[in-house]
């Protein structure tokens, strides 16, 4: 179950992009997940619902982009509003 | 404006971050590794299931090691320094490493470690990692070397089962075969068959840390990683002569 850390880092990651920004919210969150990257897309997915409330992503769906002969894991691209 | 999602909203607008989920992960990792570099230390990265025998290795290898090679542990554990404790027993210097809840360890819990272990005076550092065949294979630690510790008692199917764990494996150690007496039914040459499937360049080794059996051979398997700074000399020296 390291899914939940992967998503702490990912929450990690979106801060650091938020502030950098000046983002109000996300919109919308894209990763990229290889078939031998070792990570359980649905169990990222759900590990990033339990996260995602009441952060700067309450209002974000999850897209996940399942990559096949790859072992990446990548934060891909986030949707932002911004003032 | 956006012209992503086609919402019309001129303050919503898409941002590719195209990062590593572990980025920093792999930042503290490539620190790690570079201190181990700057001391000449060998850094092993020890995984396998729960009870396959990971402490008992270690043991094993302080006994076998122990006098002609300064040896260092961090242990990890969800709970306990049973670990530690028991191979500070067998004449090593160990340390654990609490993960808690975490099912494996990461490069920023091993670089905290180090802070509680002489480490640069080692030849050789043990990261032995929590019991686990899934998660630990996912982190880059600042190992040089990864050793999978797989037990007779625990199925020829496990490589085949849990394919990341093993192809990033540089050696399992096929343990307890001092036990196959009571396990007829247990096929080396399967495992051996499996992991061939899996490891990008296959290596095992048969031993028992309780008879002593095949110790040697990972002894010298240890001694052949190469330190690290004569790693880097040899390229240095070999890029110099082209």
């Amino acid at each position: 179950m390291h899914e939940y850390s992967l998503v702490q880092a990912m929450f990690d990651q979106i801060d650091a992009v938020v502030a950098a920004r000046g983002a109000r919210s996300v919109r919308r969150v894209r990763v990229r997940i290889g078939a031998q990257a070792g990570v359980e897309p649905s169990l990222f997915h759900t590990a990033y619902d339990v996260f995602r409330v009441n952060t700067v992503c309450d209002d974000a769906p999850l897209q996940i982009v399942d990559v096949e002969n790859s072992d990446e894991l990548v934060l891909d691209q986030l949707v932002l509003e911004v003032p | 404006m956006c012209d992503s999602c086609g919402c019309g909203d001129p303050k919503v607008m898409p941002f590719d971050v195209h990062e590593r989920i572990l980025a920093a992960n792999d930042r503290t990792a490539r620190h790690n590794r570079e201190h181990f570099h700057d001391h000449n230390v060998v850094a092993v990265n020890l995984m396998g299931s729960p009870g396959a025998g990971k402490t008992a290795i270690l043991e094993a290898t302080a006994r076998a090691l122990g006098h002609d090679a300064r040896l260092g542990v961090l242990a990890g554990d969800l709970a306990t320094d049973n670990d530690a404790r028991r191979i500070r027993a067998a004449g090593i210097l160990a340390e654990t490493i609490t993960t808690g809840s975490a099912c494996h360890l990461d490069a920023e819990m091993v670089h905290r470690g180090l802070h509680h272990l002489p480490w640069r005076t080692l030849d050789y550092l043990f990261i032995e990692n929590v019991g686990n065949l899934v998660c630990p294979a996912v982190y880059d630690l600042g190992q040089h070397v990864n050793v999978v510790a797989l037990s007779v008692a625990e199925g020829e199917d496990k490589p085949i089962k849990y394919p990341l764990m093993f192809r990033k494996a540089d050696l399992v150690l096929v343990t307890k075969i001092d036990l196959l007496p009571q396990l007829p039914e247990v096929n080396l040459d399967e495992i051996a068959h499996n992991l061939s499937f899996v490891m990008p360049r296959p290596a095992m080794l048969k031993v028992s840390a309780k008879t002593g059996e095949g110790i040697d051979q990972w002894v010298r398997w240890l001694g052949g990683i190469g330190r690290p700074r004569a790693a880097c000399a040899a390229a240095a020296g070999a890029a110099g002569a082209r």
